[in-house]
């Protein structure tokens, strides 16, 4: 189970802080700072896992963290999860995150951070991944974003916003369309070397 | 690297160079996304904590008086619940704004109920006494023929939901565990799983649905109900030990690639899924001979395929390794699995040296 995603620049700054467990306030803004101390002291050559700190439970949960130009993506994560998985995770959230905000950068992510949160909620739910397919998590978000469209012309008359709403056809994804190889333009991401 | 921080650099003259958006008459013209985002400019600009405080506390009295003035429109309430959670990240306290993020998700359109889920559930936790008036909204959406409202709903329950309201949406949410849509029945699972967390005596008598889901046509239905298994079968392994040749079978067709292509991730058929059954397996095969042997060959064929040179591949085989470990040992895939740590201790790779020095530690003392 994730405990917590945090997304943080490289001063610390937090971009996109959400807890899967409760924790007071407080409490939530000391374990970003002290998460941000932990991972700014890794080396680029250093593996990527280390175990959280002392704040969010210690040694039985594990810190996983991929650097990408100015921010670290931090998965607080339990032994159930394998870090390796959730390495490729972080890779495919940012991916999507890329296809959604076309090239994002973290000036996205610091003036749409709503629409990040709403990205993130189709990839992990309650602590446990819903989708790990980039495309399927795509088409929720333009579902939803079809509708602020349609939603925008419209006057305040609850009827009529209703019945355009629920004429909408969510799309299916028909599961034998050969997608292939696609070719994303990520930005320039820190690899394994 | 280095373009991502031009793009950053040749943005940021353009955003402030935009006129701020507090106060004139040419605020209440400009885009509402502007308030937040001069809020946001605001803050970059300064450099002390002391001045950002002055500049936030600010920003929050403006906001405490716009939410509790009657003229606030939804729409408005809307912006203003974004620069709430914004303020709330940075460590703020927004209290003030807490009943009226509920009162956008119950009373708002679609656009403004998302916004308004996404405040409470960061906002409030599960122990809050304002939740109580959140249950309505959910039960009311959990209905709602729209389902994108559905699936709001349910995010919103597997987040944050209190325990002694489940009674109330727990036959709602069975309900959809039927429902055409794949994405509803997959998050419908994913809720009664977070019910199953919190209060498992309320969920006993559905585990038979949770079955129904694990045959479930749709793959993702099915890779949703493998969390909880996980899960019981951690807790009591013994009760769920008929489900082995299942795990094995849907294991041998993703092997096998039998799911459809677009579950490929990097040419390799749903990797997070054949991690899932592996753990599983690893649960069901401990210390159990007759278990284990329905597994060896599935986990020869997984050892075998996992050729492919992506991290990904290197996560299927770590836990390949591990589970072969943790059963009934047989000699062969000992030393297959004894073969391929060693590959992962001299790979040039930090990662895969950590991992494979990691369960070097845990192996089994002989091979028997």
């Amino acid at each position: 189970m994730i405990q917590a995603i945090l997304v943080f620049n490289n001063h610390g700054k937090p971009r996109l802080v959400r807890f899967y467990q409760r924790f007071p306030e407080e409490i939530q803004q000391q374990i970003v700072r002290e998460t941000f101390h932990l991972v700014l002291k890794r080396d680029d050559n250093i593996c990527n896992f280390l175990e959280g700190g002392s704040l969010i439970g210690g040694s039985d949960y594990k810190l996983i963290y991929r650097h990408y130009a100015t921010l670290y993506f931090v998965f607080c994560v339990d032994s159930s999860e394998s870090e390796l998985g959730i390495l490729d995770l972080i890779q495919v959230f940012v991916e999507t995150l890329d296809k959604c905000f076309e090239n994002v950068c973290e000036l996205d992510l610091i003036f749409h951070m709503d629409k990040v949160h709403y990205i993130l909620q189709e990839v992990v739910m309650g602590g446990m991944v819903l989708e790990t397919n980039m495309n399927e998590i795509v088409a929720q978000i333009e579902a939803q974003n079809r509708l602020e469209k349609s939603e925008g012309g419209l006057s305040a008359a609850p009827a009529r916003a209703v019945s355009a709403v629920k004429n909408i056809n969510l799309p299916e994804m028909p599961r034998n369309i050969n997608i292939g190889d696609l070719s994303i333009k990520v930005p320039n991401l820190s690899q394994f070397v | 690297m280095s373009d991502i921080v031009e793009k950053t650099l040749t943005a940021l003259p353009g955003l402030f160079l935009q006129t701020p958006g507090a106060g004139g008459p040419a605020a209440a013209r400009a885009p509402f996304s502007s308030r937040l985002g001069g809020l946001i400019r605001g803050i970059t600009a300064l450099t002390s904590k002391h001045e950002e405080e002055k500049l936030i506390q600010q920003e929050l009295s403006n906001l405490k008086a716009a939410v509790s003035a009657p003229t606030t429109t939804l729409k408005m309430m809307k912006e203003c619940m974004v620069r709430l959670i914004y303020c709330e990240m940075l460590g703020y306290d927004a209290s003030f704004g807490y009943i009226h993020a509920i009162k956008l998700a119950q009373q708002g359109n679609l656009l403004e109920k998302r916004v308004g889920y996404l405040a409470v559930s960061l906002f409030l936790h599960e122990s809050h006494e304002l939740l109580l008036l959140l249950v309505n909204t959910v039960v009311k959406d959990l209905q709602s023929t729209n389902l994108v409202e559905v699936c709001m709903a349910l995010t919103i329950v597997s987040q944050i939901f209190p325990q002694e309201m489940i009674p109330a949406v727990l036959p709602l949410i069975e309900d959809k565990l039927q429902h055409s849509k794949e994405i509803i029945r997959r998050k419908a699972v994913l809720a009664l799983y977070k019910f199953h967390l919190i209060a498992p005596n309320q969920v006993q008598h559905i585990h038979v649905k949770f079955r129904k889901a694990l045959c479930d046509r749709d793959v993702g239905v099915m890779a949703a109900s493998l969390h909880i298994y996980h899960r019981m079968i951690k807790e009591n392994s013994s009760g769920y030990k008929d489900l082995t040749g299942s795990f094995v079978t849907i294991l041998k067709q993703v092997v096998g690639g039998k799911l459809p292509v677009d579950f490929n991730y990097h040419s390799v058929p749903a990797p997070w899924l054949q991690i899932q059954l592996l753990r599983i397996l690893r649960l069901l095969g401990k210390d159990d001979q007759r278990t284990s042997e329905l597994m060896y060959d599935v986990l020869d064929e997984s050892l075998r395929r996992a050729e492919l040179n992506h991290n990904v591949t290197y996560a299927i085989l770590f836990e390949c390794v591990h589970t072969v470990y943790s059963i009934y040992p047989k000699s062969e895939l000992l030393e297959k699995a004894a073969k391929c740590i060693g590959k992962f201790v001299l790979s040039p790779k930090i990662n895969l040296k950590y991992l494979g020095s990691h369960s070097g530690s845990s192996t089994p003392d002989d091979n028997n």
